[in-house]
């Protein structure tokens, strides 16, 4: 059962590197689907592991915190998008720390 | 390990790597769709049936198709934008992923079965089971997500209004100020 453990770290490093490297929000934002889907398949795993349904529970609540997440995220890129026809992040430096 | 095991490990780790390099949007988007697919099949063989067919559904049919969509709108098909401003952020990116692989890999490194006694009692991960669990000890939970996703509906539907109109003026209004405009002169 640790495949699949490793195989979901594998994933969460993988989209863990698109945050980092990808310069389009929208590309952005599928590398964070890409993460909640490492943790998914993790707890997944476990409840195949330990034989206890909530881990499948709990993946089905990240499922549908993905949608609200992505119902949002994609309507502040296409606000983004009315207000300076671009969605490279390197475009929007104007708010600093 | 199965063949079936070494099978979707390769397809899944292609595709999201893919999802992660390819330039096209549209091509990542598509990879993407691939390795959610990928995942169904997984969690079949993962006894959560229930959660194998949602993730198609939602995942791999609303959410992607929401992406595309975006994507296709915005005519944003493309990864390079203008100059690189951090040339330096990919190596350091994949290094800081490996980092974070290996110190995820020793956390798991730990977990064994948890109770390798006990028959596994999942079901199959139908929907009869996992409800009652959903409708019983996680009731507040999910109503708690049927709150989110409504502010989430409303709160989308707000951002992409379209600007509002300025409130018409009425015709009287407009008379009087082209008349104090004309004794004005």
């Amino acid at each position: 059962m640790s495949y699949y453990l490793l195989l979901s770290a594998l994933l969460f490093a993988i989209g863990l590197y698109g945050v980092l490297s990808r310069r389009t929000a929208i590309l952005i934002f599928m590398s964070i689907e890409l993460m909640l889907n490492a943790a998914n398949l993790a707890l997944v795993a476990f409840a195949r592991g330990s034989g206890n349904l909530e881990g499948q529970a709990m993946a089905l609540v990240v499922i549908a915190l993905a949608a609200a997440e992505v119902a949002v995220g994609l309507g502040i890129i296409v606000a983004v998008f009315r207000a300076r026809s671009s969605t490279s992040v390197d475009d929007l430096a104007e708010l600093r720390g | 390990m199965s063949a079936f095991d070494l099978i979707a490990g390769v397809l899944l780790v292609a595709s999201a790597l893919a999802a992660v390099t390819l330039k096209n949007a549209v091509h990542a988007g598509l990879a993407l769709v691939g390795n959610f697919l990928v995942l169904a099949m997984v969690y079949f063989a993962l006894e959560a049936q229930f959660l194998g067919w949602i993730q198609i559904i939602v995942y791999a049919g609303a959410v992607m198709v929401l992406f595309l969509f975006v994507i296709m709108l915005l005519y944003d098909a493309k990864a390079d934008v203008g100059v690189d401003r951090l040339r330096w952020m990919r190596p350091v990116g994949a290094a800081l992923a490996a980092v974070f692989f290996l110190a995820l890999a020793y956390a798991f490194s730990g977990v064994g079965p948890v109770n390798p006694l006990a028959d596994v009692k999942l079901a199959g991960g139908l929907p009869g089971p996992l409800g009652k669990l959903l409708y019983g000890l996680w009731l507040y939970i999910v109503l708690l997500i049927a709150v989110l996703l409504f502010v989430a509906t409303v709160s989308a539907v707000v951002l992409v209004q379209p600007q509002t109109r300025k409130a018409r003026v009425k015709p009287q209004v407009s008379e009087r100020d082209r008349e104090l405009e004309e004794v004005g002169k």
